[in-house]
């Protein structure tokens, strides 16, 4: 193919539109812009928070204003001003009917093809969909609740299981931990909470649906799941958000508490919006994931597909305590015109025979920066550990960079790290292959990097697998090489 | 890049450099060189930045003995198209060694090949940490570079950290690394003891086997056979 | 006899890749129902022949013209190529990893199907095509979950060939040296699977080598292309005459 063709192509994929652009015209409650103790007062009022949560809150502003954002990443992020965002934005609910859902909500979910209606919502997956700063509902509560497994919104856990989540919280992302978690706990305003009772499988996947809507908002969730001994759960989640010229910030704080032969697998994907073909918009998706292996043979596997945002700045990280815990991060990264993304995991073994995998696959078109960073680390405990890591990076035309940033730090002689990356662009041979048998260079390339992506991918739940390759091919439309 | 400012060395259109440094408790040598002259002529600290013109061969093997307390940083530039740089380097460490390897590949214009192989032995309380980067820019199409980086940790309280990085603003290239941080293969061990050879010595000959691919790098066979026989010795006292 | 519709017409063509002339000045005609034999030695462009007439970029036309079914062919992309009918099977096929065969012929199927304004196949009938095709080619069930091409042996990288030309039903098929790397074996069923797709209606350019494929696939026409052109036209008795003195008695 010559140059000519491979630019053309290229720029038709990346010319494709944004799906989720939309933006829902209801009435909203919004609290003043900026950021100090007052405002977090106010948030922690409206949502009738006891004393102790106020004080985890205080805490962790005071810690961040003494934090700088970090610099390490290989991004280059514009400056950000946290007194001009609205930290809380709701809608407004209807006082004759407080206990339904606002009928432009549940249009705009079912829009999204997240229906809240459990007569119409897909079988077997249970949603808590958060609109800005709000969980609009949750739904088959009562099904799950039969089995003694809670899944509600953050601010209904805080109100009828504090224990719990006063147990929890911070357990596993300290306060302090980072300057976005520590923002994330001092201004959080919902998000989901999950916990799975010993010894239950839960029948069905929980899943959150996070949407901003508002604008000059930034969108601060946390979520808190537990899966207690010898449990089983698998979570989704989902995001997007309006097309618009400014930047918006979004920073989440999850964590994940596996206990004692427990399972949690943890899928992610990431359609926030990724700004437009120059560059102008799109969300700065800030997160902090993290889980623990605490017990005994626990499993905690992460998978997400990162398609979406202006900037990604994400390490879904397991801490391998418990011995014979293992955990997997699998993950797919497409970055586009000038979007940035510095995505990858910690691996922190501190229990014998701990295994971890490491599977990620950056595609990287356009203008666009796509990084892998990843810490494996073997403590002086880990007797028999093994990691093993891929990482493996797709170029799609010559303007776009691809890196990758491991550290890997032994300290145990019966440890085992492996890591392996390889750097490839889609080769001509392939697409003129494609090409004779009829299929055109754009559906091509969409065939071709759903294939590069596959390992990741079979590991979704069926749900979110056909939707996380169609988003493959739409992310990268406008872009082939 | 703490001790002193580098020095510049060039390499010019069409030549060809090759070197061994041998960095020991007294400090560095060279051992050989491929280049015309006296091989004392040159200091081995004047080996920080290289940078290789048009179709520039480099070929420099660090052998880092038990003793050495070093840092070593060398940043190579790929200035010429057809340029070739082959970076290597044998680790040995033992007791309270500190050895920090630094090593900056770029790949400034089309068509050039990096190839980057460090192997070590890490024992006692030793420490290594291995930070190897390669950077190819926008415009060095047809690039290929590749980075190995591979460690044995031989007892409980030596510890290795390797940060092998890709930093790849081009789409035509070959790039790899790979980076392995683990320990000696029992089941090797025990074929060669099934066969009656003595559980120490089957481990030097797997430490042996492990560090040849470094070893054959050293293209001048005198030299090759002097860096061998230290290196027995060494792997031996481990 | 009454001559048949002409299919593909190639006049003067001079083509080349990277500034190198490859093809210098090939005159080709071919009839509906025809089967021709492009033979020559090792060099003389056949695959060059092959690469344009599927559309190859990088190689570059820089005279002559091709007709295909009435139609500049020069004008056309690679896959606007294949939906009017021409089948390259590849001397090398590529590997495509994580891409199913099932996925791939889908997706290639569609869009010949969209292609020709008929609506996609519905899942079980594109399964039953599938399964009527691979069996044809002597191709097991589990194939069809494989990676395309991804560590096939060379007889299987062809089979997979001719399973697709089967799939896609082509009204001109190009074998680019099919028979090399195959068994005895493989060869009979390649050669079993061209020859029963074979219709008046449809023709065949077996580009090659040697005689062997030929014993199989037997051509109405042979022709010798030697240093980019055609030195020699004649009937089947031509393999033989190359078999016994080589390409040096010819041109």
């Amino acid at each position: 193919m010559d140059d000519k063709t491979e630019k053309d192509i290229l720029q038709d994929i990346a010319a494709r539109e944004y799906e989720h652009g939309f933006v829902t015209d209801v009435e909203q409650e919004f609290i003043p812009k900026g950021l100090d103790e007052d405002i977090i007062r106010l948030i922690s009022a409206k949502k009738d928070e006891p004393e102790w949560l106020l004080e985890f809150r205080l805490e962790a502003f005071r810690r961040w204003q003494k934090m700088k954002m970090p610099t390490w990443a290989h991004l280059d992020i514009p400056e950000i001003d946290f007194q001009d965002i609205i930290y809380y934005a709701a809608p407004k609910k209807d006082s004759d009917r407080p206990k339904e859902i606002d009928p432009e909500l549940e249009a705009t979910f079912e829009k999204l093809g997240i229906p809240l209606n459990e007569r119409a919502a897909l079988a077997g997956v249970a949603v808590d969909a958060v609109f800005d700063s709000v969980s609009v509902t949750t739904t088959f509560r009562k099904a799950l609740s039969d089995k003694g497994i809670i899944f509600c919104s953050f601010s209904e856990a805080v109100r009828e299981h504090p224990d719990l989540v006063r147990k929890y919280l911070a357990s596993v992302v300290p306060i302090g931990d980072n300057f976005y978690s520590a923002l994330n706990s001092a201004v959080f305003s919902d998000g989901s909470f999950c916990y799975i009772p010993k010894g239950v499988r839960c029948p069905m996947e929980l899943s959150s649906y996070f949407r901003i809507n508002a604008k000059g908002t930034g969108q601060f969730e946390r979520t808190l799941i537990v899966a207690d001994e010898g449990s089983y759960v698998s979570y989704m989640e989902g995001c997007t958000a309006p097309m618009r010229d400014e930047n918006q910030l979004h920073a989440a704080v999850v964590e994940i508490v596996v206990e004692k032969d427990a399972e949690v697998k943890y899928s992610t994907v990431q359609n926030w919006y990724p700004g437009d073909a120059e560059g102008k918009g799109g969300i700065f998706n800030f997160v902090t994931k993290r889980g623990i292996c605490k017990g005994s043979g626990s499993h905690l596997s992460w998978t997400q597909v990162e398609t979406g945002s202006a900037i990604t700045w994400k390490y879904p990280s397991t801490i391998l305590k418990g011995d014979n815990s293992s955990s997997e991060f699998y993950s797919v990264a497409v970055t586009n015109n000038f979007q940035q993304a510095d995505t990858g995991t910690k691996m922190i073994h501190i229990g014998k025979n701990t295994r971890s995998r490491i599977v990620s696959k950056g595609i990287s078109a356009g203008h666009s920066q796509n990084s892998y960073r990843g810490l494996v680390k073997m403590l002086p405990g880990a007797d028999n550990a093994r990691n093993f890591s891929q990482c493996d990076s797709l170029l799609i035309g010559d303007r776009c960079g691809a890196h990758t940033f491991p550290d890997i730090r032994n300290a145990n002689r019966t440890a085992v790290v492996e890591h392996e990356a390889t750097t490839s662009k889609i080769s001509e041979e392939q697409l003129f292959y494609c090409n004779q048998r009829g299929i055109a260079p754009e559906e091509a390339v969409g065939l071709i990097v759903n294939g590069y992506a596959r390992e990741v991918l079979s590991k979704l739940p069926m749900e979110f697998a056909v939707e996380a390759q169609k988003l493959l091919s739409v992310s990268l439309e406008g872009s082939v090489g | 890049m703490e001790e002193t400012m580098h020095k510049t060395f060039k390499i010019y259109e069409g030549a060809t450099c090759g070197m061994v440094i041998m960095l020991d408790g007294s400090g560095r040598s060279i051992l050989c060189t491929g280049m015309p002259g006296d091989r004392t002529a040159c200091d081995a600290d004047d080996f920080g930045c290289i940078v290789l013109e048009k179709d520039a061969r480099l070929n420099i093997v660090y052998i880092v003995m038990p003793g050495a307390q070093t840092g070593i940083d060398l940043s190579v530039a790929l200035n010429g198209e057809g340029a070739e740089a082959l970076v290597s380097g044998i680790y040995l460490c033992s007791g309270e060694d500190r050895v920090r390897i630094g090593m900056d590949i770029r790949h400034n214009v089309p068509h050039c090949i990096s190839r980057q192989l460090f192997k070590g032995l890490v024992s006692g309380a030793a420490k290594v940490s291995f930070h190897g980067r390669i950077t190819v820019a926008q415009d060095a199409q047809k690039t290929e570079a590749y980075q190995e980086n591979h460690s044995i940790v031989l007892s409980d309280d030596a510890v290795v950290e390797t940060r092998p990085q890709l930093e790849i603003y081009a789409d035509d290239v070959k790039c790899s690394h790979g980076a392995t941080v683990g320990r000696l293969n029992e089941e090797e061990q025990f074929y060669m003891r099934s066969r009656g050879i003595p559980e120490n010595e089957a481990k030097v000959l797997q430490m042996l086997s492990f560090l040849y691919p470094v070893l054959e790098n050293v293209a001048d066979s005198a030299c090759r056979e002097e860096v061998a026989s230290a290196i027995d010795s060494a792997v031996r006292h481990l | 006899m009454e001559m048949n519709e002409i299919l593909l017409e190639i006049k003067g063509l001079k083509a080349g890749i990277e500034g190198k002339e490859i093809l210098k000045g090939v005159d080709l005609t071919i009839r509906k129902g025809e089967i021709h034999a492009i033979m020559g030695p090792n060099g003389a462009g056949k695959s060059t022949l092959s690469a344009v007439l599927a559309g190859r970029e990088n190689f570059i036309v820089t005279e002559g013209s091709v007709t295909f079914l009435g139609q500049d062919l020069l004008k056309m992309s690679p896959e606007e190529r294949s939906w009017a009918g021409i089948f390259l099977s590849f001397q090398y096929p590529v590997e495509i990893p994580g891409v199913s065969i099932t996925n791939f012929m889908k997706t290639a199927v569609n869009a010949h199907r969209k292609a020709k304004g008929q609506a996609e196949l519905k899942a079980g009938e594109f399964l039953k095509l599938m399964k009527e095709k691979m069996a044809f080619v002597q191709m097991k069930p589990e194939f069809s979950k494989r990676e395309v091409n991804v560590g096939f042996s060379g007889g299987e990288k062809k089979r997979n060939e001719i399973f697709q030309m089967a799939m896609l039903d082509p009204v001109l098929s190009i074998l680019d040296e099919t028979d090399s790397g195959l068994d005895v074996d493989a060869l009979r069923i390649v050669a079993h699977g061209v020859n029963s797709l074979h219709t008046p209606e449809k023709s065949v350019i077996v580009i090659t080598h040697y005689q062997r494929l030929l014993d199989y696939i037997v051509p109405d026409v042979v022709h010798v292309l030697k240093d980019g052109r055609i030195v020699k036209t004649a009937g089947r008795e031509l393999v033989a005459q190359i078999e016994n003195d080589g390409y040096d008695s010819i041109g």
